[in-house]
């Protein structure tokens, strides 16, 4: 790490490790009552563990952009955070903010709108503490001696997130309405602004990593995010095809989400022919290899399986059964969190001055995890078309069809386990650098520049 | 080959024009919300109704237009599925009308706000939602090879009662047609006698502890006609 400040992000990475650790717990839950085993229907029903997993995932990664940012941002500007103190407050905060919320899930107190669970109270908390981020990285920003594009896009990625969230906190009386809005914040969210945050995060990896110029990634980073808005704003349509809104959202819906996979296909060939044109070899290898494997699983879980049941016709049938389960699996986790673990294995080794990445384990994170998430994928994919065949194409009744696909679930908890090893590794991995030490200051450990 | 200025272009020109049309096409869909949603038939109830579906994050389980969570069935159509009577009846005891099978939690709703869930999803499920979701389209008749002639039922022979096919079809069946997780009542009128049948239903604990049967709401001449038309079933 370059400055002082930049420790910040280890305490964000080490609050993401331990939410992750918890969200694999609350999965498990889920997977077991689905093959009968829901001994903890009294304290924790379905409707409970569910809320926690999907928002534990949504607090973690944004836990995680923000760590990177408090790592990024100081570099790309080339000075110090504007306000130390103030980083810590705020991750206080959020991380106060977050155990009210899932104590409160346990409780019946909640909003019922999945993926926005959040209790409105709680809501204005986390837009003053996103403001509150915003604000420190801004100023860093601001004050900094030069800007980058990175930088840049990184920052308005953030800002665009912070402000979808606002929609999400207008209350519709009109369920058709209220559906319509709540997309604005979790479409706009992982399939606009995000890829922004994505891109950005990246290309400053990228940079550091291949070694190439950064005006050319810079220029190729414009390019994919401009892919990204292109089909993903009107990609939204692809969630109002049968809520009770207009028709034509079937043909716009249809034809941005067709072009959905371009935006990470352009992710993807951008990360491998970045590393192609690589000058040396970074010695941080499995960095690189979290930071490449999230642009390839990306373009398959987000831009593949989404393309693979967004058109109107195939989506009529697959709307609301365990197709999106599937499809989110590998999104979410191509996506996002691996590149949050990208961020996180590119800086530990800088912040503490251990230089673990030599090792074994951090491979064996690496290929459990996704071999397991894979398989996962693949249980709730057979699990989700048997469904969709018997249910929908048949007719057959809902918990007849739930029986048939139990075996599946078995499946799945096994790749469960399997991916839980990997990133149990990761986390071991994680306490053995150790905390961020003074003497890593002024130093990163293999950097090219 | 492109310039960084002309990506720069690109991007931020691409997000402009598909914002403002992403703001135009929401516009017009606000326009025509009102009659697609048959906004005026939100009765105080249907509010309620949605009210109490949020408060208990219903949508953890079931999935209402699709939307939730899959572990539960979608309930867009429940009310023209299953009928007002037989909502009422389950939501007092899920676990009684679907024994051993997944659970739901006993919310012990009054008879005022189960009135206003069943008012809220009826009105969901006469939303406009471009014919979703779609009636199956593969006949089962075709991949499946018919089982061997079904024994002769009296079932046409007598019309159901009312209450019989708002409540007993959910879990019995009668002439193939009908639930499976009670048994078959094709020919339980040579099984039983009507009194038998008579007090089966006014309390099955009584009879046989521990049943999985539960006791439904059925007023006396409700349950004289199901007990006559049951004891015809031969």
């Amino acid at each position: 790490m370059r400055f002082q400040s930049q420790k910040v992000a280890y305490w964000f990475f080490a609050t993401c490790m331990l939410l992750l650790s918890l969200q694999i717990v609350y999965g498990f839950i889920m997977g077991f009552a689905r093959i009968g085993f829901d001994g903890l229907h009294d304290f924790i029903p379905f409707n409970t563990a569910r809320a926690t997993h999907t928002n534990l995932l949504v607090v973690w990664l944004l836990t995680g952009f923000m760590g990177a940012a408090y790592y990024i941002i100081p570099e790309e500007s080339d000075r110090e955070l504007y306000s130390v103190k103030l980083a810590y407050i705020q991750l206080l905060s959020w991380v106060v903010v977050g155990v009210v919320a899932i104590i409160g899930f346990h409780f019946n107190w909640w909003e019922g709108r999945k993926f926005l669970e959040i209790p409105r109270p709680l809501d204005y908390l986390v837009v003053v503490n996103v403001l509150t981020f915003l604000f420190n990285i801004a100023m860093t920003i601001w004050q900094a001696k030069k800007r980058s594009t990175t930088q840049l896009v990184l920052f308005f990625g953030l800002l665009c997130a912070a402000l979808l969230y606002l929609p999400g906190m207008i209350y519709f009386d009109n369920q058709t309405l209220d559906s319509y809005f709540r997309w604005w914040v979790v479409h706009l969210w992982v399939e606009g602004v995000w890829e922004l945050i994505m891109g950005g995060i990246l290309a400053f990896l990228l940079i550091k990593l291949t070694g190439v110029d950064r005006e050319v990634i810079e220029k190729w980073l414009y390019v994919v995010v401009g892919l990204t808005f292109l089909s993903g704003i009107l990609g939204t349509g692809h969630h109002y095809y049968w809520i009770g809104t207009p028709k034509y959202w079937l043909m716009v819906g249809g034809i941005f989400s067709a072009l959905e996979p371009l935006a990470f296909l352009g992710m993807a060939i951008w990360a491998l022919n970045m590393y192609r044109k690589k000058g040396k070899n970074h010695p941080n290898k499995i960095a690189l290899y979290w930071t490449l494997g999230s642009a390839m699983m990306s373009f398959i879980g987000a831009g593949f399986l989404g393309f693979a049941h967004t058109w109107p016709a195939v989506n009529q049938w697959t709307h609301g059964t365990l197709i999106t389960a599937m499809h989110g699996h590998l999104a979410f986790w191509g996506a996002y969190a691996m590149l949050v673990l990208a961020v996180i294995s590119y800086a530990m080794p800088n912040l503490t001055g251990r230089k673990l990445f030599t090792g074994m384990s951090g491979y064996l994170a690496f290929w459990a995890s996704n071999i397991g998430m894979l398989g996962m994928t693949g249980a709730l994919a057979v699990a989700g078309i048997t469904q969709v065949y018997l249910e929908r194409k048949l007719g057959m009744d809902f918990l007849v069809v739930q029986k048939e696909i139990i075996f599946h679930f078995i499946g799945m908890l096994l790749a469960a386990t399997l991916f839980t090893v990997g990133i149990t590794y990761f986390i071991v991995d994680f306490i053995r650098h150790g905390l961020p030490s003074d003497e890593a200051v002024g130093k990163n450990a293999g950097d090219l520049e | 080959m492109l310039s960084k200025s002309q990506a720069r272009a690109f991007f931020l020109g691409g997000t402009f024009l598909f914002s403002a049309i992403f703001v135009f096409l929401t516009v017009d869909t606000l326009r025509q919300n009102e009659s697609r949603t048959n906004a005026q038939n939100m009765t105080a109830d249907v509010l309620k109704g949605k009210e109490i579906w949020e408060k208990n994050n219903c949508m953890g389980c079931h999935t209402l237009l699709g939307e939730g969570a899959y572990y539960a069935p979608d309930l867009t159509k429940v009310v023209e599925r299953r009928g007002a009577t037989w909502i009422d009846v389950f939501l007092d005891d899920p676990q009684a009308m679907f024994p051993g099978e997944r659970k739901m939690i006993i919310y012990g709703f009054n008879k005022e706000e189960k009135g206003q869930i069943i008012a809220f999803l009826d009105w969901v499920g006469k939303i406009d939602a471009n014919g979703w979701p779609p009636k199956p389209n593969i006949p089962i008749d075709s991949i499946a090879t018919p089982q061997v002639p079904q024994a002769k039922s009296n079932a046409v022979v007598m019309a159901q009662p009312e209450k019989f096919s708002q409540l007993c079809v959910a879990c019995h069946a009668v002439g193939g047609k009908g639930g499976n997780v009670g048994p078959a009542l094709d020919h339980v009128g040579s099984k039983f006698d009507s009194d038998y049948l008579n007090r089966w239903l006014s309390d099955p604990q009584a009879i046989k502890p521990g049943t999985n049967m539960p006791k439904l709401p059925l007023t006396d001449p409700e349950r004289k006609d199901i007990v006559t038309y049951l004891s015809a079933l031969k």
